[in-house]
């Protein structure tokens, strides 16, 4: 059994003829990080939103096939164990804050005061992910003051302090700058390194050949390719789907028509072995 | 610590049946006298909780220039034969004055009992303890987020105004120029925020805001003893108003 | 179509009253800043009241006027116009009067004199005919001018009233038909605003 399937998934939004997506079966498996890629409108968005459950539980629509989260069922989960089972990180940074807490304390325990858990446990799971997630300079602050960045690595503290299995991330980077991006990064990697299964939703390659472990290229409401990361992101193939490679295997595809590269590399680490490699060979 | 301000520190709700009981009783003692008086309670109310400039402030910014615009309306056109000053189709007559200081008096008590209940209470802290009492967490929501919404869309008028500017949309010059800037400043302004609604909906969900009717909080206030003394307090001098009236 | 209360307040729909709120005072800001001759500071209700009903209206608009008098408390008394507005706004959008813009001006009627039936005894009874607005000048000018007080009150907010509430359906209307259907079709009183409907309708 796989933990997360989708067997043959067409849906359509109540307004409209086109179907968002279109027969589309996947089987994802614990504990890996996948990465769902595309061009805008392709439907990347509203898979996120298949596998949260707000289709069918909030938007309406027609939905056909299954959608399985551990076997069972979406439309018989209750939303309030969706809720546990799932967290979901939102693109916009400023929609994300609740708006009714004056510290960033108070605000990531906002989830888990909605659970019902005990004032205690809450206190110490918050201070627990403030350590976690070097957040102790911004815990008394107001939520509102926060740059969007730092609203954004709040709003994953506030969904992990939940600790959700599994986690899903809707291009969590697109409105910040590159540093906040690779703080937002490093938290997503400490989320993997903790073990949970990451649906992420990004545009820029060179993070997604870093940190995920499948990818998924979506286009048109169906998948178009999928498969390892490495795999898919040296597959010259995927540049007919409107995704651009990641550098390192363009300077790789650039070598081949003239040398031999043993493998096209996707990531920097990757890139520094095969060049060292192909020197290494030009010199013998 | 200001929590410990006597007057702060109280109970939401305390302070909210002291208030009550103050702007209810002007309507008990119809004197204009009285209720002149109970804005002075209010001022030393205000005084005792460090409170005093704010609650000056909108007093006589929001409370004083209308109520002396009432009264001079007043005084002029109320209907009454008792004359006082005439100038041409202009008189001021006894029974205006009257009125007006009957009016104005009350207004100004109740408005001002309101400036200070929320001078001395935080909405946070007056939420609170409306939700203790089975106020639903979603009421509580939009009070709260209204609070803090309010001043980002200020903020984001500005920045729409600016770009709108910049794109070569005239602020100045007639009326009609202006009139015509309306629409292409305000259509993004709510298009962009109304549209925000579905994500900040989402995001609420999936921090189980649904699950369940009542929830745990980390923030909370206590009545004390003084809350209970006071509330007894407050009770007696209901009492003794109502005496009051009823002898007069 | 009974479908009670629970449905109206859905959680987009409760999440429109607080943005209801900022619109009205972010634009009414706006307003001031253009040095413009009317208010305006409905739009977020009527948006939010046509969009999701005359419920959600009527909490917009009188939530509107509580986070006022927090500051302002003379705005207090006005809580019931504005709740009134929404909700005629939410029944008209309801009774499809929004349609077209002909219905669209028929409801800038119906809304101003609701708007001048339920403030005009406020200004009469708790303020003696002169809230502070800029009603009150045409007000105390007409008052001299030998008027009786209650039809003073009527006349000048009455005219003032039609302008700035009309105003303010016209755009909200034009504003609400630029929403998109997939945004529309999450809220339960905008059949009337979905191009697609409109669509198959003339076909």
């Amino acid at each position: 059994m796989s933990y997360i399937e989708l067997k043959g998934i067409s849906y359509k939004y109540p307004v409209g003829d086109e179907k968002v997506l279109k027969d589309i079966s996947l089987s994802l498996e614990k504990g890996k990080v996948y990465a769902l890629i595309g061009a805008n409108g392709a439907g990347k968005t509203t898979i996120c939103n298949l596998i949260r459950g707000f289709i069918p539980h909030f938007f309406k629509g027609d939905l056909d096939g299954e959608m399985l989260i551990e076997g069972r069922d979406i439309r018989e989960w209750e939303m309030g164990d969706l809720a546990q089972k799932m967290g979901y990180i939102f693109q916009n940074p400023f929609t994300q804050i609740s708006g009714t807490k004056d510290t960033v304390f108070e605000e990531i325990a906002f989830g888990l005061e909605n659970l019902r858990v005990e004032v205690p446990v809450i206190k110490e799971r918050v201070a627990e992910i403030i350590k976690l997630f070097g957040l102790e300079s911004l815990q008394e602050k107001n939520p509102q003051q926060l740059s969007g960045g730092q609203r954004q690595r709040v709003s994953l503290a506030s969904i992990m302090v939940m600790d959700p299995e599994i986690l899903i991330i809707d291009e969590p980077t697109s409105q910040l700058d590159p540093q906040a991006t690779e703080e937002v990064f490093k938290i997503i990697n400490i989320m993997k390194q903790r073990g949970k299964t990451i649906i992420l939703v990004e545009h820029k390659i060179e993070l997604i050949a870093e940190y995920a472990d499948r990818v998924i290229l979506v286009e048109d409401g169906k998948v178009a390719m999928k498969g390892k990361t490495k795999d898919i992101l040296s597959d010259i193939k995927a540049m007919d789907h409107g995704i651009l490679l990641p550098q390192y295997a363009l300077l790789g595809y650039e070598m081949q028509k003239n040398d031999r590269l043993h493998e096209i590399p996707v990531t920097e680490s990757e890139a520094i072995g095969v060049f060292t490699k192909w020197m290494a060979g030009k010199e013998n | 610590m200001e929590k410990k301000n006597v007057i702060l520190s109280l109970y939401p709700t305390t302070k909210l049946l002291m208030i009550l009981l103050i702007a209810v009783s002007v309507f008990i003692i119809p004197s204009y006298l009285y209720a002149y008086a109970m804005f002075l309670v209010c001022l030393v109310i205000a005084a005792m909780g460090n409170v005093t400039k704010e609650f000056a402030n909108l007093t006589i910014k929001g409370l004083f220039s209308l109520c002396i615009l009432i009264f001079v309306l007043q005084s002029f056109f109320y209907p009454g034969t008792h004359v006082l000053w005439e100038w041409g189709f202009l008189a001021i007559k006894q029974e205006g004055i009257h009125f007006g200081l009957t009016l104005t008096s009350k207004v100004i008590a109740v408005g001002s009992s309101l400036i200070l209940f929320f001078r001395i209470t935080p909405v946070k802290d007056f939420v609170y303890s409306l939700e203790v009492m089975g106020l639903s967490p979603k009421a509580t929501y939009v009070v709260l987020s209204t609070l803090t919404i309010i001043p980002e869309m200020k903020k984001s008028s500005q920045v729409i105004m600016d770009a709108q500017k910049t794109r070569g949309v005239e602020t100045e010059g007639s009326l009609m120029v202006r009139l015509k800037a309306l629409l292409p400043m305000i259509t993004p302004l709510v298009l962009s925020s109304v549209a925000s609604t579905e994500e900040r909906a989402m995001a609420l969900e999936a921090r189980a805001f649904t699950v369940n009717k009542r929830k745990t909080s980390i923030y909370s206030i206590e009545k004390t003893g003084r809350d209970s003394f006071i509330r007894v307090l407050l009770l007696v001098l209901l009492i003794l108003l109502i005496v009051w009236r009823v002898a007069l | 179509m009974k479908r009670g209360l629970k449905h109206d307040f859905s959680l987009i729909a409760i999440m429109l009253i607080p943005i209801g709120v900022g619109l009205n005072v972010a634009i009414a800001q706006l307003v001031q800043i253009l040095r413009l001759p009317i208010w305006l500071d409905a739009i977020g209700t009527i948006v939010a009241a046509m969009v999701a009903g005359p419920w959600v209206g009527l909490v917009t608009g009188g939530s509107t006027n509580l986070v006022k008098s927090i500051f302002t408390p003379t705005e207090l008394p006005f809580a019931l116009s504005s709740m009134a507005i929404g909700f005629t706004v939410g029944m008209l959008s309801k009774k499809g009067m929004f349609k077209n813009f002909g219905k669209t001006i028929v409801s800038c009627l119906i809304v101003t004199v609701i708007a001048v039936l339920i403030s005009t005894p406020i200004i009469v009874w708790v303020y003696g005919g002169i809230s502070g607005s800029s009603a009150s000048a045409m007000t105390a000018v007409l008052l001299a001018s030998g008027q009786r007080l209650v039809q003073a009150v009527i006349t000048s907010m009455g005219l003032l009233e039609l302008i700035d509430k009309s105003t303010s359906v016209i755009l909200a209307y034009i504003i609400v038909n630029k929403m998109s259907d997939r945004y529309l079709s999450k809220h339960n009183y905008t059949q009337s605003f979905i191009k697609s409907n409109k669509k198959s309708k003339v076909a």
